[in-house]
Protein backbone atom coordinates (compact mmCIF):
# COMPACT_ATOMS: atom_id res chain seq x y z
CA UNK A 1 0.00 0.00 0.00
CA UNK A 2 2.83 2.46 -0.68
CA UNK A 3 1.92 5.63 -1.72
CA UNK A 4 4.88 5.38 -3.82
CA UNK A 5 5.04 3.22 -7.12
CA UNK A 6 9.09 3.35 -7.97
CA UNK A 7 11.56 1.89 -5.12
CA UNK A 8 12.23 4.11 -3.12
CA UNK A 9 15.80 5.92 -3.94
CA UNK A 10 17.43 9.26 -2.66
CA UNK A 11 16.77 11.25 -5.37
CA UNK A 12 13.10 10.46 -5.77
CA UNK A 13 12.47 10.45 -2.02
CA UNK A 14 14.01 14.32 -2.18
CA UNK A 15 12.10 15.14 -5.96
CA UNK A 16 8.75 13.62 -4.17
CA UNK A 17 9.53 16.53 -1.01
CA UNK A 18 9.89 19.39 -3.88
CA UNK A 19 6.35 17.67 -5.03
CA UNK A 20 4.87 17.91 -1.92
CA UNK A 21 6.26 21.32 -1.35
CA UNK A 22 4.73 22.49 -4.38
CA UNK A 23 1.11 21.30 -4.30
CA UNK A 24 1.05 23.05 -0.68
CA UNK A 25 2.34 26.47 -2.00
CA UNK A 26 -0.56 25.66 -5.06
CA UNK A 27 -2.79 25.46 -2.32
CA UNK A 28 -1.76 27.86 0.08
CA UNK A 29 -2.87 31.27 -1.65
CA UNK A 30 -6.81 29.54 -1.84
CA UNK A 31 -6.26 28.95 2.33
CA UNK A 32 -4.63 32.87 3.17
CA UNK A 33 -7.77 34.15 1.57
CA UNK A 34 -9.82 32.69 3.44
CA UNK A 35 -7.99 33.29 7.05
CA UNK A 36 -7.64 37.07 5.45
CA UNK A 37 -11.28 37.09 5.81
CA UNK A 38 -11.38 37.45 9.14
CA UNK A 39 -8.61 39.14 10.24
CA UNK A 40 -7.94 42.91 11.23
CA UNK A 41 -6.15 44.78 8.19
CA UNK A 42 -2.84 44.93 10.20
CA UNK A 43 -2.80 40.81 10.24
CA UNK A 44 -3.72 40.30 6.68
CA UNK A 45 -0.72 42.22 5.79
CA UNK A 46 1.74 40.58 8.43
CA UNK A 47 0.32 38.00 6.66
CA UNK A 48 -0.79 35.70 10.31
CA UNK A 49 -2.15 32.56 9.63
CA UNK A 50 -4.66 32.04 12.61
CA UNK A 51 -7.62 33.00 12.28
CA UNK A 52 -9.30 36.01 13.17
CA UNK A 53 -12.91 37.16 14.57
CA UNK A 54 -13.37 40.19 12.50
CA UNK A 55 -15.52 38.95 9.45
CA UNK A 56 -18.09 40.61 10.19
CA UNK A 57 -16.46 43.80 10.27
CA UNK A 58 -14.58 43.65 7.75
CA UNK A 59 -17.93 42.93 5.69
CA UNK A 60 -19.38 46.07 6.92
CA UNK A 61 -16.51 47.81 6.70
CA UNK A 62 -16.18 47.17 2.84
CA UNK A 63 -20.22 47.13 1.71
CA UNK A 64 -20.64 50.57 3.32
CA UNK A 65 -17.54 51.92 1.68
CA UNK A 66 -18.21 50.16 -1.49
CA UNK A 67 -20.92 48.64 -3.48
CA UNK A 68 -19.69 45.51 -2.74
CA UNK A 69 -23.26 43.34 -3.54
CA UNK A 70 -23.32 45.41 -7.09
CA UNK A 71 -19.67 44.06 -7.90
CA UNK A 72 -20.79 40.43 -7.76
CA UNK A 73 -24.16 40.85 -9.29
CA UNK A 74 -22.40 43.36 -12.02
CA UNK A 75 -20.42 40.36 -12.66
CA UNK A 76 -22.53 37.43 -12.49
CA UNK A 77 -25.03 39.39 -15.02
CA UNK A 78 -22.17 40.40 -17.72
CA UNK A 79 -20.86 36.83 -17.45
CA UNK A 80 -24.35 35.12 -17.89
CA UNK A 81 -25.47 37.18 -20.85
CA UNK A 82 -22.20 37.05 -22.31
CA UNK A 83 -22.08 33.22 -22.46
CA UNK A 84 -25.49 32.82 -23.45
CA UNK A 85 -25.46 35.03 -26.53
CA UNK A 86 -22.11 33.97 -27.23
CA UNK A 87 -22.47 30.51 -27.59
CA UNK A 88 -25.39 31.19 -29.22
CA UNK A 89 -23.89 33.59 -32.26
CA UNK A 90 -20.62 31.01 -32.12
CA UNK A 91 -22.16 27.78 -32.08
CA UNK A 92 -24.59 29.00 -34.84
CA UNK A 93 -21.44 30.01 -36.89
CA UNK A 94 -19.24 27.05 -35.92
CA UNK A 95 -21.72 24.79 -37.63
CA UNK A 96 -22.44 26.44 -40.53
CA UNK A 97 -18.84 26.38 -41.55
CA UNK A 98 -18.41 22.90 -40.61
CA UNK A 99 -21.37 21.23 -41.72
CA UNK A 100 -22.31 23.53 -44.97
CA UNK A 101 -18.95 23.54 -46.53
CA UNK A 102 -18.17 25.83 -49.49
CA UNK A 103 -15.23 27.60 -50.49
CA UNK A 104 -16.39 31.20 -49.56
CA UNK A 105 -17.17 30.33 -46.49
CA UNK A 106 -13.25 28.61 -45.94
CA UNK A 107 -11.82 31.72 -46.94
CA UNK A 108 -13.97 34.17 -44.61
CA UNK A 109 -13.10 31.32 -41.63
CA UNK A 110 -9.22 31.75 -42.81
CA UNK A 111 -9.78 35.26 -42.39
CA UNK A 112 -11.19 35.02 -38.63
CA UNK A 113 -8.40 32.80 -37.45
CA UNK A 114 -6.18 34.94 -39.15
CA UNK A 115 -7.10 37.85 -36.31
CA UNK A 116 -6.70 35.61 -33.60
CA UNK A 117 -3.17 36.08 -33.98
CA UNK A 118 -3.97 40.50 -33.03
CA UNK A 119 -2.88 40.85 -29.76
CA UNK A 120 -6.07 42.43 -27.69
CA UNK A 121 -4.06 46.00 -26.86
CA UNK A 122 -3.92 46.48 -30.45
CA UNK A 123 -7.77 45.98 -30.59
CA UNK A 124 -9.11 47.35 -27.45
CA UNK A 125 -7.62 51.19 -28.51
CA UNK A 126 -9.70 51.67 -31.63
CA UNK A 127 -12.60 49.96 -30.03
CA UNK A 128 -12.28 52.22 -27.35
CA UNK A 129 -13.01 55.06 -29.45
CA UNK A 130 -15.74 53.38 -31.31
CA UNK A 131 -17.66 52.19 -27.97
CA UNK A 132 -17.62 55.76 -27.07
CA UNK A 133 -18.78 56.88 -30.17
CA UNK A 134 -21.96 54.50 -29.35
CA UNK A 135 -22.10 56.20 -26.23
CA UNK A 136 -22.21 53.11 -24.61
CA UNK A 137 -18.62 53.93 -22.19
CA UNK A 138 -20.00 53.42 -19.17
CA UNK A 139 -22.38 50.45 -19.77
CA UNK A 140 -22.61 47.02 -19.22
CA UNK A 141 -23.25 46.34 -23.00
CA UNK A 142 -19.92 47.84 -23.42
CA UNK A 143 -18.46 44.85 -21.86
CA UNK A 144 -20.76 42.48 -23.79
CA UNK A 145 -21.28 43.08 -26.87
CA UNK A 146 -17.47 43.06 -28.15
CA UNK A 147 -17.07 39.98 -26.16
CA UNK A 148 -19.96 37.59 -27.91
CA UNK A 149 -18.47 36.68 -30.96
CA UNK A 150 -14.75 34.70 -30.19
CA UNK A 151 -12.89 32.97 -33.19
CA UNK A 152 -11.48 30.91 -30.49
CA UNK A 153 -14.67 29.62 -29.80
CA UNK A 154 -15.97 29.04 -33.09
CA UNK A 155 -12.75 26.99 -33.68
CA UNK A 156 -12.97 25.24 -30.79
CA UNK A 157 -16.65 24.38 -31.29
CA UNK A 158 -16.07 23.48 -34.93
CA UNK A 159 -13.54 21.20 -33.71
CA UNK A 160 -15.82 19.28 -31.99
CA UNK A 161 -18.69 19.64 -34.61
CA UNK A 162 -16.69 17.36 -37.00
CA UNK A 163 -17.35 14.71 -34.55
CA UNK A 164 -21.18 15.07 -35.57
CA UNK A 165 -22.06 12.27 -38.00
CA UNK A 166 -23.67 14.25 -41.15
CA UNK A 167 -25.97 10.89 -41.67
CA UNK A 168 -27.67 12.00 -38.58
CA UNK A 169 -28.43 15.51 -40.85
CA UNK A 170 -29.08 13.30 -44.04
CA UNK A 171 -32.14 11.29 -42.27
CA UNK A 172 -33.43 14.20 -40.17
CA UNK A 173 -33.61 16.03 -43.43
CA UNK A 174 -35.77 12.81 -45.16
CA UNK A 175 -37.72 13.33 -42.21
CA UNK A 176 -38.47 16.33 -42.99
CA UNK A 177 -36.45 18.30 -40.47
CA UNK A 178 -36.04 21.77 -40.76
CA UNK A 179 -31.75 22.74 -40.80
CA UNK A 180 -32.54 25.00 -37.75
CA UNK A 181 -34.15 22.60 -36.23
CA UNK A 182 -31.94 19.74 -37.00
CA UNK A 183 -29.35 21.88 -34.77
CA UNK A 184 -30.94 22.50 -31.97
CA UNK A 185 -33.03 19.28 -31.20
CA UNK A 186 -30.45 17.05 -32.29
CA UNK A 187 -27.15 18.65 -32.47
CA UNK A 188 -27.13 20.27 -29.19
CA UNK A 189 -28.88 17.59 -26.94
CA UNK A 190 -26.20 15.19 -28.31
CA UNK A 191 -22.87 17.27 -27.62
CA UNK A 192 -23.97 18.68 -24.24
CA UNK A 193 -20.23 18.03 -23.05
CA UNK A 194 -18.47 20.29 -26.01
CA UNK A 195 -21.23 23.31 -25.31
CA UNK A 196 -20.66 23.08 -21.52
CA UNK A 197 -16.90 23.05 -22.09
CA UNK A 198 -17.50 26.30 -24.32
CA UNK A 199 -19.81 27.96 -21.79
CA UNK A 200 -16.80 27.62 -19.23
CA UNK A 201 -14.37 29.04 -21.01
CA UNK A 202 -16.45 31.82 -21.94
CA UNK A 203 -18.03 32.38 -18.45
CA UNK A 204 -14.62 32.27 -16.77
CA UNK A 205 -12.60 35.12 -19.38
CA UNK A 206 -15.53 37.38 -18.74
CA UNK A 207 -15.79 36.54 -15.10
CA UNK A 208 -12.18 36.92 -14.78
CA UNK A 209 -11.66 40.16 -17.52
CA UNK A 210 -9.84 43.23 -16.30
CA UNK A 211 -8.04 45.19 -19.09
CA UNK A 212 -11.27 45.90 -21.29
CA UNK A 213 -13.72 46.79 -17.84
CA UNK A 214 -10.71 48.96 -16.84
CA UNK A 215 -10.69 50.93 -20.11
CA UNK A 216 -15.19 51.25 -20.24
CA UNK A 217 -16.31 51.24 -16.90
CA UNK A 218 -16.23 54.78 -14.92
CA UNK A 219 -18.22 54.71 -11.64
CA UNK A 220 -18.35 52.28 -9.03
CA UNK A 221 -21.49 51.31 -9.35
CA UNK A 222 -21.23 49.63 -12.33
CA UNK A 223 -17.56 47.95 -11.40
CA UNK A 224 -16.75 44.25 -11.83
CA UNK A 225 -15.26 42.18 -9.29
CA UNK A 226 -11.76 42.87 -10.93
CA UNK A 227 -11.61 46.43 -11.17
CA UNK A 228 -13.58 46.94 -7.63
CA UNK A 229 -11.04 44.66 -6.48
CA UNK A 230 -8.47 46.92 -8.12
CA UNK A 231 -9.71 50.39 -6.95
CA UNK A 232 -10.07 49.09 -3.24
CA UNK A 233 -6.58 47.96 -3.64
CA UNK A 234 -5.59 51.62 -4.87
CA UNK A 235 -7.23 53.39 -2.21
CA UNK A 236 -5.78 55.97 0.44
CA UNK A 237 -6.07 53.58 3.41
CA UNK A 238 -7.12 49.96 2.01
CA UNK A 239 -9.64 47.99 3.89
CA UNK A 240 -7.56 44.65 3.73
CA UNK A 241 -9.71 42.26 5.54
CA UNK A 242 -12.50 43.16 3.15
CA UNK A 243 -10.34 43.18 -0.08
CA UNK A 244 -9.77 39.42 0.97
CA UNK A 245 -13.69 39.05 1.26
CA UNK A 246 -13.65 40.59 -2.61
CA UNK A 247 -10.71 38.04 -3.49
CA UNK A 248 -12.98 35.17 -2.04
CA UNK A 249 -16.08 36.11 -3.40
CA UNK A 250 -14.12 36.47 -6.90
CA UNK A 251 -12.42 33.08 -6.75
CA UNK A 252 -15.09 31.05 -5.34
CA UNK A 253 -17.80 30.53 -7.64
CA UNK A 254 -15.17 29.60 -10.33
CA UNK A 255 -13.66 26.83 -7.53
CA UNK A 256 -17.06 25.61 -6.85
CA UNK A 257 -17.53 24.99 -10.81
CA UNK A 258 -14.34 23.65 -11.23
CA UNK A 259 -15.03 20.88 -8.64
CA UNK A 260 -18.20 20.24 -10.00
CA UNK A 261 -17.17 20.37 -13.69
CA UNK A 262 -13.52 19.46 -13.82
CA UNK A 263 -13.63 17.13 -16.75
CA UNK A 264 -15.51 20.05 -18.89
CA UNK A 265 -13.53 22.93 -17.22
CA UNK A 266 -9.78 20.98 -18.05
CA UNK A 267 -11.23 20.54 -21.63
CA UNK A 268 -12.66 23.90 -22.34
CA UNK A 269 -9.28 25.80 -20.93
CA UNK A 270 -7.06 23.77 -22.68
CA UNK A 271 -8.92 23.56 -25.79
CA UNK A 272 -9.56 21.07 -28.12
CA UNK A 273 -5.94 19.53 -27.44
CA UNK A 274 -6.67 15.38 -27.54
CA UNK B 1 -34.29 16.64 -61.53
CA UNK B 2 -31.01 18.02 -61.76
CA UNK B 3 -33.21 21.33 -61.00
CA UNK B 4 -34.44 20.67 -58.44
CA UNK B 5 -31.04 19.00 -57.21
CA UNK B 6 -29.34 22.43 -57.57
CA UNK B 7 -31.89 24.62 -55.77
CA UNK B 8 -31.52 22.21 -52.73
CA UNK B 9 -27.87 23.29 -52.78
CA UNK B 10 -28.59 26.90 -53.16
CA UNK B 11 -31.05 26.55 -50.50
CA UNK B 12 -28.29 24.86 -47.83
CA UNK B 13 -25.80 27.67 -49.06
CA UNK B 14 -27.82 29.73 -48.13
CA UNK B 15 -28.63 28.39 -44.56
CA UNK B 16 -24.57 28.43 -44.38
CA UNK B 17 -24.69 31.74 -44.60
CA UNK B 18 -27.48 32.09 -42.33
CA UNK B 19 -26.07 30.44 -39.60
CA UNK B 20 -22.59 32.42 -39.75
CA UNK B 21 -24.34 35.36 -40.04
CA UNK B 22 -24.72 36.91 -36.72
CA UNK B 23 -21.23 35.91 -35.92
CA UNK B 24 -19.96 38.08 -39.25
CA UNK B 25 -22.06 41.00 -38.01
CA UNK B 26 -20.10 40.91 -34.20
CA UNK B 27 -16.96 40.76 -36.19
CA UNK B 28 -17.66 43.07 -38.66
CA UNK B 29 -18.58 45.57 -35.84
CA UNK B 30 -16.41 44.94 -33.05
CA UNK B 31 -12.90 43.30 -35.02
CA UNK B 32 -12.82 44.70 -38.77
CA UNK B 33 -14.33 48.46 -37.88
CA UNK B 34 -11.67 49.25 -34.76
CA UNK B 35 -8.63 47.15 -36.76
CA UNK B 36 -9.43 49.50 -39.91
CA UNK B 37 -10.60 52.60 -38.06
CA UNK B 38 -7.00 52.30 -36.23
CA UNK B 39 -5.26 53.06 -39.56
CA UNK B 40 -6.93 56.58 -39.36
CA UNK B 41 -5.94 56.65 -35.60
CA UNK B 42 -2.70 56.04 -36.17
CA UNK B 43 -2.11 59.22 -37.91
CA UNK B 44 -3.64 61.56 -36.11
CA UNK B 45 -1.95 63.04 -32.47
CA UNK B 46 -4.67 63.04 -29.75
CA UNK B 47 -5.19 65.50 -26.75
CA UNK B 48 -8.02 64.46 -25.24
CA UNK B 49 -10.39 65.62 -27.61
CA UNK B 50 -8.85 67.70 -30.06
CA UNK B 51 -6.39 66.02 -32.54
CA UNK B 52 -4.02 67.02 -35.43
CA UNK B 53 -2.72 65.13 -38.58
CA UNK B 54 0.82 63.90 -37.80
CA UNK B 55 1.36 61.44 -40.53
CA UNK B 56 4.00 58.68 -39.68
CA UNK B 57 4.83 61.27 -37.05
CA UNK B 58 3.72 58.68 -34.23
CA UNK B 59 6.82 55.74 -35.57
CA UNK B 60 9.14 59.01 -35.75
CA UNK B 61 8.29 59.28 -31.85
CA UNK B 62 8.37 55.89 -31.34
CA UNK B 63 11.53 55.05 -32.21
CA UNK B 64 12.99 57.82 -30.04
CA UNK B 65 10.67 56.08 -26.83
CA UNK B 66 13.39 54.89 -24.83
CA UNK B 67 10.87 53.71 -22.11
CA UNK B 68 8.85 51.64 -24.80
CA UNK B 69 11.88 49.77 -25.91
CA UNK B 70 12.63 48.68 -22.15
CA UNK B 71 9.26 47.71 -21.68
CA UNK B 72 9.13 45.48 -24.86
CA UNK B 73 12.46 43.83 -24.03
CA UNK B 74 10.97 43.01 -20.20
CA UNK B 75 8.12 40.85 -22.47
CA UNK B 76 11.18 39.13 -23.96
CA UNK B 77 13.35 38.71 -21.05
CA UNK B 78 10.13 37.07 -19.04
CA UNK B 79 9.47 34.96 -22.12
CA UNK B 80 12.84 33.56 -21.99
CA UNK B 81 13.36 32.81 -18.11
CA UNK B 82 9.63 32.13 -16.99
CA UNK B 83 8.37 30.26 -19.92
CA UNK B 84 11.58 27.13 -19.72
CA UNK B 85 11.40 27.58 -15.99
CA UNK B 86 7.60 27.05 -16.22
CA UNK B 87 7.76 24.05 -18.98
CA UNK B 88 10.21 21.84 -16.98
CA UNK B 89 8.21 22.02 -13.97
CA UNK B 90 4.77 21.21 -15.54
CA UNK B 91 6.69 17.99 -17.17
CA UNK B 92 8.39 17.13 -13.69
CA UNK B 93 5.46 17.36 -11.91
CA UNK B 94 3.30 15.69 -14.72
CA UNK B 95 5.77 12.64 -14.82
CA UNK B 96 5.48 12.36 -11.13
CA UNK B 97 2.11 12.31 -11.42
CA UNK B 98 2.19 9.89 -13.88
CA UNK B 99 4.81 7.83 -13.45
CA UNK B 100 5.61 8.76 -9.93
CA UNK B 101 2.95 8.26 -7.25
CA UNK B 102 0.40 5.50 -6.66
CA UNK B 103 -1.88 7.37 -4.73
CA UNK B 104 -3.83 10.89 -4.22
CA UNK B 105 -2.99 10.94 -7.92
CA UNK B 106 -6.28 12.82 -8.62
CA UNK B 107 -6.06 15.18 -5.52
CA UNK B 108 -2.51 16.36 -6.24
CA UNK B 109 -3.61 16.93 -9.44
CA UNK B 110 -6.39 18.84 -8.75
CA UNK B 111 -4.15 21.28 -6.64
CA UNK B 112 -2.15 21.55 -9.17
CA UNK B 113 -4.50 22.73 -11.50
CA UNK B 114 -6.31 25.01 -8.46
CA UNK B 115 -4.16 28.21 -9.30
CA UNK B 116 -5.92 28.44 -13.15
CA UNK B 117 -9.22 28.80 -11.15
CA UNK B 118 -8.09 32.46 -9.58
CA UNK B 119 -8.47 36.15 -11.66
CA UNK B 120 -5.64 37.47 -12.59
CA UNK B 121 -6.28 40.68 -10.32
CA UNK B 122 -7.28 38.33 -7.26
CA UNK B 123 -4.11 36.10 -7.04
CA UNK B 124 -2.13 39.20 -8.14
CA UNK B 125 -3.62 41.05 -4.83
CA UNK B 126 -2.57 38.21 -2.56
CA UNK B 127 1.03 38.03 -4.14
CA UNK B 128 1.20 41.83 -3.25
CA UNK B 129 0.21 41.55 -0.48
CA UNK B 130 1.97 38.66 0.66
CA UNK B 131 5.49 40.02 -0.58
CA UNK B 132 5.30 43.20 0.90
CA UNK B 133 8.35 43.98 2.82
CA UNK B 134 6.99 43.27 6.20
CA UNK B 135 4.80 40.39 4.58
CA UNK B 136 4.37 36.77 4.69
CA UNK B 137 7.25 35.70 2.64
CA UNK B 138 9.87 37.84 4.41
CA UNK B 139 9.04 37.43 7.50
CA UNK B 140 8.94 33.46 7.18
CA UNK B 141 12.47 33.43 5.89
CA UNK B 142 13.30 35.56 8.31
CA UNK B 143 12.70 33.51 10.56
CA UNK B 144 14.61 30.58 8.84
CA UNK B 145 17.85 32.64 8.48
CA UNK B 146 17.49 32.07 5.25
CA UNK B 147 17.99 35.70 4.57
CA UNK B 148 19.24 38.47 6.79
CA UNK B 149 16.92 41.17 5.78
CA UNK B 150 13.97 41.61 4.19
CA UNK B 151 13.90 41.45 0.23
CA UNK B 152 12.30 44.30 -1.61
CA UNK B 153 9.79 41.46 -3.53
CA UNK B 154 8.11 44.78 -4.76
CA UNK B 155 10.58 47.64 -4.27
CA UNK B 156 13.45 46.75 -6.15
CA UNK B 157 14.06 46.73 -9.50
CA UNK B 158 15.65 43.44 -10.05
CA UNK B 159 13.51 41.72 -7.15
CA UNK B 160 10.61 42.89 -8.94
CA UNK B 161 11.20 41.06 -12.05
CA UNK B 162 11.77 38.11 -9.91
CA UNK B 163 8.32 38.31 -8.48
CA UNK B 164 6.65 38.70 -11.90
CA UNK B 165 8.20 35.41 -12.67
CA UNK B 166 7.41 33.70 -9.98
CA UNK B 167 3.82 34.74 -9.91
CA UNK B 168 3.17 33.62 -13.20
CA UNK B 169 4.99 30.32 -12.84
CA UNK B 170 2.70 29.80 -9.84
CA UNK B 171 -0.30 31.43 -11.66
CA UNK B 172 0.29 28.82 -15.40
CA UNK B 173 2.51 25.74 -14.50
CA UNK B 174 -0.85 23.54 -13.56
CA UNK B 175 -2.07 24.93 -16.78
CA UNK B 176 0.54 23.34 -18.85
CA UNK B 177 1.13 20.54 -16.41
CA UNK B 178 -2.67 19.28 -18.43
CA UNK B 179 -1.10 19.12 -21.78
CA UNK B 180 2.15 16.76 -20.39
CA UNK B 181 -0.51 14.52 -18.53
CA UNK B 182 -2.33 14.34 -21.81
CA UNK B 183 1.26 13.54 -24.10
CA UNK B 184 2.24 10.86 -20.83
CA UNK B 185 -0.87 9.23 -21.86
CA UNK B 186 -0.26 8.32 -25.10
CA UNK B 187 3.01 6.92 -24.72
CA UNK B 188 2.90 3.28 -24.71
CA UNK B 189 2.96 1.33 -21.31
CA UNK B 190 4.85 -1.46 -23.47
CA UNK B 191 8.10 0.81 -24.26
CA UNK B 192 8.64 1.34 -20.11
CA UNK B 193 8.09 -2.55 -20.07
CA UNK B 194 11.18 -3.54 -22.48
CA UNK B 195 13.10 -0.63 -21.04
CA UNK B 196 12.59 -2.46 -17.77
CA UNK B 197 13.73 -5.71 -19.15
CA UNK B 198 16.77 -4.30 -20.87
CA UNK B 199 18.01 -3.26 -16.69
CA UNK B 200 17.60 0.36 -18.11
CA UNK B 201 17.34 2.95 -14.63
CA UNK B 202 14.05 5.02 -14.08
CA UNK B 203 16.68 7.90 -14.68
CA UNK B 204 18.20 6.53 -18.03
CA UNK B 205 14.05 5.39 -19.22
CA UNK B 206 13.50 8.91 -18.39
CA UNK B 207 15.99 10.46 -20.67
CA UNK B 208 15.65 8.09 -23.38
CA UNK B 209 12.25 7.19 -23.44
CA UNK B 210 10.15 10.00 -21.87
CA UNK B 211 11.62 13.28 -22.92
CA UNK B 212 12.03 12.49 -26.71
CA UNK B 213 8.25 11.45 -26.60
CA UNK B 214 7.12 14.33 -24.97
CA UNK B 215 9.35 16.83 -27.60
CA UNK B 216 6.17 17.93 -29.15
CA UNK B 217 4.16 18.83 -25.88
CA UNK B 218 7.40 20.66 -25.01
CA UNK B 219 7.40 22.87 -28.16
CA UNK B 220 3.75 22.89 -27.80
CA UNK B 221 3.77 24.28 -24.02
CA UNK B 222 6.57 27.00 -25.38
CA UNK B 223 5.20 28.51 -28.17
CA UNK B 224 1.28 28.68 -26.67
CA UNK B 225 3.29 30.49 -23.58
CA UNK B 226 5.05 33.19 -25.71
CA UNK B 227 1.62 34.88 -26.85
CA UNK B 228 0.75 35.58 -23.28
CA UNK B 229 3.59 36.65 -22.16
CA UNK B 230 3.94 39.28 -24.91
CA UNK B 231 0.75 40.64 -24.22
CA UNK B 232 1.36 40.51 -20.09
CA UNK B 233 -0.81 42.88 -18.40
CA UNK B 234 -2.34 42.63 -15.80
CA UNK B 235 0.48 40.88 -12.84
CA UNK B 236 2.52 44.46 -13.71
CA UNK B 237 0.06 46.00 -13.32
CA UNK B 238 -1.58 45.33 -10.46
CA UNK B 239 1.24 42.85 -8.48
CA UNK B 240 4.08 45.60 -8.82
CA UNK B 241 1.73 48.39 -9.21
CA UNK B 242 1.73 50.27 -12.75
CA UNK B 243 4.70 48.33 -14.08
CA UNK B 244 6.79 49.75 -10.82
CA UNK B 245 9.41 50.28 -9.04
CA UNK B 246 10.92 52.80 -11.71
CA UNK B 247 9.23 51.02 -14.83
CA UNK B 248 11.29 47.85 -13.79
CA UNK B 249 8.39 45.14 -14.64
CA UNK B 250 6.90 47.54 -17.20
CA UNK B 251 5.50 45.72 -20.38
CA UNK B 252 4.75 47.01 -23.74
CA UNK B 253 0.43 46.03 -23.34
CA UNK B 254 0.63 48.28 -20.04
CA UNK B 255 2.90 50.99 -21.38
CA UNK B 256 0.53 51.44 -24.27
CA UNK B 257 -2.39 51.65 -22.35
CA UNK B 258 -0.77 53.87 -19.65
CA UNK B 259 -0.03 56.02 -22.91
CA UNK B 260 -3.80 56.31 -23.87
CA UNK B 261 -5.31 56.25 -20.58
CA UNK B 262 -3.18 57.33 -17.92
CA UNK B 263 -0.65 59.53 -19.21
CA UNK B 264 -1.47 61.65 -22.27
CA UNK B 265 -4.53 60.34 -23.38
CA UNK B 266 -2.91 60.00 -26.78
CA UNK B 267 -4.69 57.36 -28.99
CA UNK B 268 -2.65 57.83 -32.03
CA UNK B 269 0.27 57.25 -30.35
CA UNK B 270 -0.59 54.17 -28.47
CA UNK B 271 -2.14 52.99 -31.89
CA UNK B 272 1.01 53.16 -33.26
CA UNK B 273 2.74 51.33 -30.44
CA UNK B 274 0.20 48.43 -30.56
CA UNK B 275 1.43 48.02 -34.40
CA UNK B 276 4.75 46.72 -32.93
CA UNK B 277 2.97 44.03 -31.13
CA UNK B 278 0.91 43.69 -33.78
CA UNK B 279 4.22 43.10 -36.23
CA UNK B 280 5.79 40.69 -33.28
CA UNK B 281 2.57 38.75 -32.64
CA UNK B 282 2.98 38.24 -36.63
CA UNK B 283 6.39 36.72 -35.98
CA UNK B 284 5.79 34.64 -33.60
CA UNK B 285 2.82 33.26 -34.65
CA UNK B 286 4.36 32.56 -38.32
CA UNK B 287 8.23 30.80 -36.28
CA UNK B 288 4.97 28.80 -33.94
CA UNK B 289 3.09 27.60 -37.03
CA UNK B 290 6.37 26.42 -38.68
CA UNK B 291 8.01 25.04 -35.24
CA UNK B 292 4.67 22.68 -34.60
CA UNK B 293 4.75 21.50 -38.75
CA UNK B 294 8.00 20.27 -38.79
CA UNK B 295 7.40 18.67 -35.52
CA UNK B 296 4.25 16.78 -36.72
Amino acid sequence: MAIVRRKMTPGWFILLVFFVIGALLSLFPFIWMVIGMTQNPNDVVAGKLIPGKEFALNWQKISTTYETVSFFLNSMKIAFITVILGIAVNSLAAFGFEKYPSKARDRVFGVLLLTLIIPQMAIVIPLFKEISFMKLLNTHAAIILPSVMSVFIIFFLRQNFKMFPTEIMEAARVDGAAELSIFVFIVIPTMKATFASASIYMFLTQWNSYLWPLMTILTDKMKTLPIAMFSVMRAYTIEYGGLMILVCISTFPILVLFLAMQKQFVQGLTGSVK
Amino acid sequence: MLKIHNRYHRYLNRTGWGFIAPALLFYLVFMLYPIGSSLFLVTQKWRGMSREFVGLGNFVRMAHDQVFWKALSHNFLFMIIQIPLMVFLAMVIAVILHQGIKRFRGIFRTIYFLPVVTSLVAYSILFRILLQTNGLLNNFLLSLRMIAEPIGWLNDPFWAKITIILALTWRWTGYNMVFFLVGLQNINKEIYEAAEVDGASQVRQFFTITLPLLTPVILFSLVTSTSGTMQLFDEPNVLTWEGGPANATMTAALYIYRQAFVLNSDFGYASALSYVMVIIAALLAFIQIKVLKERQ
